[in-house]
């Protein structure tokens, strides 16, 4: 049997002195490759799980393994959100002084290559996704699908392993909805990387393989 | 070829995002920057215009009661300094700055007649003054400020002395000075039998002694000659005197407190900056940005403010100092002439400046926690 790319081990999150328990001792085990829904009511706690899964946060206690070593010690974050996840959030987060292009070029800043190579490489995720022709505008000249176009080619700009969306569908319409859901299991499908989506909606959380729900910090089936 | 993103293009678009809040703060730290080069400018103007005033006129060593700027020396020693085997020519000297209007204060010269001194003036009309006479010669810079041609007459503390001649001086301090007869300036001062110090000229060194060790050997030889009297090199005695000291204090001091302004602006910018730009930093460590390149990316935005005002200082100080050199208060001791190792270091204060001032907010914005950052509002 292969190891688990992620392995969480009775992971715990508290906040405000403990007073908040947002996990409560979740466990799972996530292979490479695998396309992976968590759902859960607002406030279960899915969202800090793929903090925490992302490196962007440090559990109160219990554990994440990246590839059968630890997140925050033996993995360094910052290593680990450069280079081996990429994130997709509901609110896109681009950066609204540069166009689209340049977005996807941030996170390659952070790591080395020459700006001729970055820019090339940004252009032809962008036209992967379909979005070549836009390639010059700024966020607030995007619809809101295009938007989450351009934050998933950001997400996929240092070659991750991982994909993490949390609620990529939240602001989108159903049409747009549909779409990116079919870019990024796309996207799953042809590069071989793990994607795990934190949603809400059932709709899209059934399509997914597996399907874990989060109720009260604690998995629930 | 498509756009490229570079680390400075970021920096300096996330400065052009609030563009009037950046030309402000690049207004101020231009403010800041302009009155560091102009003072310090302006003081070492001053400067080079002493070493000048003596270079120019030939003399090596200035013999005078310790280190004083106004030294009172008894004129009868000139015949024993003349005595000693290095001197060539050694001339006394008083000086003073006087009111010559409500408005315009200007260096005044005593010196004898046949002083080797004028050797360094070139006469635009008129001639030398005479030896117990109360005339006066003027520089050309002052001569037209005061409107005044050779016969006409100089009021000077109560007393009126009679122009013989107007010239070209070797430098911006003679060309705004008056020069008067030694004996007349004697009385103008209350200073009968006295002078501020001797102006020697040295005979050429021999063969194969070095400049620097002859003169060595000359000031000791004077000092040993004339006991209790201290012989400086021309150059030191430019550089060292008070007025030069006095000029320097006061432009490095006011300076050093347009710089505080300067920073305190680019610090408040750069603090509002990253606290406008929380969210964002959040996304930037969370798409793999490590702390320390967020912490250069906000020093490289305050470096970009501290160099471009740093630029706009340059010009706004050369502006200041063009507008000084043609005031008739000032115009003696100014002259607009910028070195390349002063621009350099005025932009290299600036640089320095938007780095110090950046400091605390990129400490802040590389330690704020991504997932935290992401929250915020």
């Amino acid at each position: 049997m292969t190891s688990p790319q992620l392995e969480v081990r009775d992971l715990r999150k508290s906040y405000d002195d403990g007073r908040i328990e947002a996990l409560r001792g979740v466990s799972l085990q996530i292979s490479a490759g695998e396309y992976l829904a968590i759902s859960g009511a607002s406030g279960s706690g899915k969202s800090t799980l793929l903090h925490l899964l992302g490196g962007l946060d440090i559990a109160t206690s219990g554990e994440v393994l990246y590839e059968g070593s630890k997140l925050g010690t033996t993995v360094n974050l910052d290593e680990y959100r450069a280079n081996r996840v990429g994130f997709i959030f509901q609110a896109f987060y681009l950066l609204p002084t540069l166009s689209a292009l340049e977005n996807v070029q941030v996170p390659m800043l952070a790591i080395l290559g020459d700006s001729s190579s970055r820019a090339s490489r940004a252009e032809a995720l962008l036209r992967e996704l379909g979005m070549g022709h836009r390639l010059g505008q700024y966020p607030n000249e995007l619809s809101a699908g295009e938007r989450q176009r351009v934050a998933i080619a950001r997400a996929l700009a240092n070659n991750p392993t991982i994909l993490l969306a949390d609620e990529p569908t939240g602001n989108l319409d159903s049409v747009n909805s549909a779409r990116i859901m079919e870019i990024l299991t796309g996207i799953q499908e042809k590069r071989g990387m793990t994607l795990i989506i934190v949603t809400h909606e059932n709709d899209i959380a059934n399509a997914a393989p597996r399907h874990i729900r989060i109720r009260d910090g604690r998995v629930d089936g | 070829m498509p756009s490229q993103l570079s680390f400075t293009g970021f920096a300096c678009k996330n400065l052009w995002r609030r563009r009037l809040r950046t030309l402000l703060t690049l207004v101020g730290i231009g403010m800041a920057i302009g009155a560091f080069v102009a003072l310090v400018g302006f003081s070492r103007s001053f400067e080079h215009e002493w070493e000048r005033l003596y270079s120019s006129s030939g003399t090596d060593i200035a013999v005078v009661d310790k280190n004083f700027m106004n030294t009172s020396v008894d004129q009868t020693l000139q015949t024993k300094l003349r005595a000693v085997p290095v001197v060539s020519m050694a001339e006394p000297m008083v000086f003073n700055i006087m009111d010559v209007t409500p408005e315009v204060n200007a260096l005044v010269f005593g010196w004898l007649d046949d002083s080797y001194e004028f050797s360094s003036l070139t006469f635009d009309s008129g001639e030398r003054f005479h030896n117990g006479k109360p005339e006066i010669i003027l520089g050309q810079m002052l001569a037209k400020s005061l409107g005044k041609k050779v016969g006409e007459t100089v009021q000077l503390q109560g007393t009126t002395y009679t122009v013989t001649g107007v010239f070209q001086g070797g430098t911006a301090l003679e060309a705004g000075a008056i020069i008067m007869p030694l004996d007349q300036m004697q009385v103008l001062t209350s200073q009968q039998g006295k002078v501020s110090g001797f102006h020697v000229r040295l005979k050429p060194a021999p063969a194969g002694e070095s400049a620097e060790h002859y003169m060595k050997r000359a000031q000791a030889e004077i000092e040993a000659a004339l006991p209790g009297l201290n012989a400086q090199a021309a150059a030191d005695r430019a550089a060292n005197n008070q007025f030069v000291g006095l000029a320097h204090a006061v432009a490095w001091g006011t300076s050093c407190i347009a710089l505080l302004m300067g920073i305190l602006g680019i610090a408040n910018t750069m603090a509002m900056s990253v606290f406008e730009r929380t969210r964002e930093i959040g996304i930037l460590r969370a798409i793999g940005w490590k702390a320390w390149r967020v912490l250069l990316l906000i020093q490289v935005e305050a470096s970009v403010l501290g160099f471009v005002g740093g630029l706009i200082g340059v010009f706004f100080g050369w502006g200041a100092l063009e507008l000084l050199s043609k005031l008739p208060q000032t115009a003696s001791v100014v002259s607009t002439s910028l070195s390349w190792e002063h621009l350099l270091e005025a932009l290299g204060i600036s640089i320095l400046s938007g780095l110090i001032a950046g400091a605390y907010p990129a400490w802040r914005g590389a330690h704020l926690s991504p997932v935290e950052a992401l929250r915020h509002d």
